[in-house]
């Protein structure tokens, strides 16, 4: 499916749920959600860690509202499972979309500035060196004698500073690449909506009204 | 034609009254590989910006004087239109690409000057051959050496096709092997291709014989003038005699007291083998050389040693596994010049960061007038309020250096210290790390492609290949 609309639907069917109370069209978005993933053969490790970590949140959430919210277990459960909607609804973006074929549809098809998809696109991009750049921040301050935690200011003021100077560089280079904002480009790769997009994202959106109609549970 | 001629060309930084360029007013001749040579911080580089026309739109203020390419203004010339008449392939091998891949990053290009996605394949193709890298086409571009990354930027200018190419010391962190053959594709773009190629480096390596123009930038006058053969070739023999170190390199004896103590010891990174040592040792109060072939694991060892990357096998500092000393305290002991001199810097001013070092340091080795000292005979005194961001990479260089002598660590790793460096500077850091070996004992291992003027200071010499690490007599 298309990727931009992937990600509409999935935020869509999110939004829904923020405002519906059905415990049971929860779990079956989990379980849809779940099979989607599983067809697209994900790594274990990232499955594993799709379950483990929202645990926390989505018991503390069924714990304050069991012993001390005024609307009872049920209700409990639906923010329990709601918290697991919302994850494996985005998971089923995430693990399975590319973030380079999101930004060229938003550009080409949804007609989102290019000098966002691009930039965007270029940040997302840097994200794995930002975590090689926290940690010799830190070393680097405790060779200047200051020892950084993940609360000392000096962390993010120096994280932001390396972006800045990042960003910077990425603008001159892109514009050396020849990309000018707002101009026309060519475009090596197509990507179109299809009739068979449009059939999967409308269908999918009408089966979940379908459900939280029927199904108040 | 495209000569590239500079009118009467000065800039100044913003608020700042000192010319960076002064009345430059000279003309790359068409069709010709013209380098710029000139100590580090001399304003080469933005020059170069301005010729590439991304100055002044990402400086804020405009030059005074003009910049023609044949017959037109680049002030006239539509901002989409540039990247037609001028590509740039700059120093930092990694800020200059927005894609993932390399073959993404390469369809951005052309999909940017509007060429016909028909046409791509044929274009791709032809540029990776011509630089030699079709293997590199579906690779992530963040897992690529140094040395590769600047031949997909070389790539990515061929696939764009501009009639000038200008190129801001792109060879300042690649190995000498990645160097000439890319001075060589150049030279084939040249005359194969009919391409003005404007160069700016400082380090004179492979240019003789290659160059059609030989063009200096005087760091007191802040102008340009182009050399005659003659004043050239003083230029070329002046850097030769000081390229090499030719004396022999004593071996280290058992006997000789030991500071790093290295067993049983593998790095393996992403699971490929870079190094595997039974034993091995660092001297204390010498300065040790490590040369090497670049993305061999130099830098690696460096981040193994400062507890940056995880090892196999043991270190030993002053007797104690490193796993057993506290970050803070190992941290202070064996310290390391980054080869990148920003990851050093906390601070935005020049003098909060000399403030910094002098606030933290463990020791009272140097005294204010020291500093002061040190930065004058460097060229940075005076800077105290500048932002330490904006200074030019063989300032931020100097900053740098001076700020971790003054910390004065017992050990102190240095990775490319004299990057960026012009050769009169150079002397001066070696005369600063001989003074802090000899009077303060300091520990020195350098990893260093610039050998040139470092003689008085190595004590010895190991060289790292076949990921082994052996101490030799000659260095090559």
């Amino acid at each position: 499916m298309n990727p931009g609309l992937k990600l509409l639907l999935v935020m869509a069917i999110a939004l829904e749920i923020s405002f519906t109370q059905s415990l049971i069209v929860n779990i079956i978005l989990v379980v849809v959600s779940f099979g989607y993933i599983l067809i697209q053969r994900v790594s274990l490790k990232a499955l594993l860690g799709l379950i483990f970590w929202p645990l926390f949140p989505a018991i503390g959430l069924f714990v304050s509202q069991w012993l001390y919210g005024s609307a009872g277990i049920h209700f409990a459960w639906i923010l329990f499972t709601r918290i697991y909607a919302y994850v494996f609804l985005g998971a089923t973006f995430t693990l399975t979309s590319s973030i380079t074929d999101l930004a060229l549809t938003l550009e080409q098809d949804f007609r989102l500035p290019s000098k966002f998809a691009y930039g965007v696109l270029a940040a997302f991009n840097l994200m794995p060196k930002i975590n090689e750049e926290v940690k010799i921040i830190k070393t680097s301050a405790l060779m200047r004698g200051e020892a950084l935690h993940f609360w000392s200011p000096k962390l993010y003021f120096k994280a932001i500073l390396s972006s800045i100077q990042w960003s910077q560089n990425l603008a001159e280079a892109m514009t050396s690449h020849g990309f000018v904002e707002d101009q026309e480009r060519t475009h090596y790769r197509v990507i179109k909506i299809t009739g068979l997009d449009w059939f999967w994202f409308i269908g999918l959106f009408a089966c979940v009204q379908g459900l939280l109609f029927f199904i108040r549970y | 034609m495209t000569d590239v001629s500079i009118n009467h060309f000065t800039y100044e930084y913003p608020k700042s009254n000192v010319k960076v360029l002064n009345d430059v007013d000279i003309t790359f001749k068409h069709n010709h590989f013209s380098l710029l040579t000139g100590p580090s911080g001399s304003g080469k580089s933005t020059l170069l910006y301005f010729i590439a026309g991304l100055y002044p739109h990402f400086i804020g203020n405009d030059a005074l004087g003009g910049i023609k390419f044949g017959d037109t203004d680049i002030n006239q010339i539509p901002r989409n239109q540039v990247s037609h008449s001028v590509a740039m392939m700059f120093q930092n091998p990694n800020q200059q690409f927005a894609m993932d891949t390399v073959i993404h990053e390469m369809t951005f290009v052309l999909e940017n000057m509007l060429v016909d996605p028909a046409k791509m394949d044929d274009i791709i193709n032809h540029a990776l051959a011509f630089c030699g890298i079709d293997k590199l086409r579906s690779r992530i571009i963040n897992t690529l050496s140094g040395g590769e990354k600047q031949r997909v930027a070389l790539a990515c200018i061929v696939a764009m096709d501009p009639p000038v190419i200008v190129l801001d010391e792109p060879f300042a962190s690649i190995d000498p092997d990645s160097r000439l053959d890319l001075i060589k594709k150049l030279k084939l773009l040249q005359q194969d291709h009919d391409k003005t190629i404007i160069l700016a480096d400082h380090d004179l390596n492979d240019y003789q014989g290659v160059i059609d123009e030989f063009y200096y930038l005087d760091p007191d006058s802040h102008r340009i003038s182009l050399l005659d053969s003659q004043s050239a070739q003083h230029f070329f023999d002046n850097f030769k005699t000081t390229q090499t170190i030719n004396k022999r390199i004593a071996i280290p004896t058992d006997d000789a007291p030991a500071i790093i103590n290295i067993n049983d010891f593998k790095l393996q990174p992403h699971h490929s083998l870079l190094l595997k040592l039974n034993q091995f040792k660092f001297y204390q109060g010498k300065t040790t050389l490590i040369t090497g072939a670049n993305g061999i694991g130099k830098s690696t060892l460096f981040n193994a040693l400062t507890k940056l990357l995880p090892y196999d096998g043991s270190i030993e500092y002053d007797g104690k596994n490193i796993q057993k000393i506290r970050p803070l305290p190992y941290a202070k002991n064996v310290t390391l010049l980054f080869q990148d001199a920003e990851n050093q810097f906390l601070n935005i001013t020049v003098k909060e960061e000399l403030d910094l070092s002098l606030q933290n340091r463990t020791n009272q080795a140097y005294s204010t007038d020291d500093v002061q000292a040190m930065l004058q005979k460097l060229n940075m005194a005076g800077r105290d309020e500048q932002v330490v961001y904006s200074l030019s990479e063989g300032q931020k260089k100097k900053l740098q250096i001076i700020e971790m002598l003054i910390m004065n660590p017992p050990v102190l790793l240095l990775d490319e210290p004299f990057k960026g460096l012009d050769y009169r500077s150079l002397e001066v850091v070696v005369g600063f790390l001989r003074r802090a070996k000899e009077s303060f004992n300091q520990t020195q291992i350098i990893i260093s492609h610039q050998l040139s003027g470092l003689d008085t200071l190595i004590d010895y010499h190991a060289n790292f290949a076949d990921q082994n690490l052996t101490y030799q007599e000659v260095i090559k």
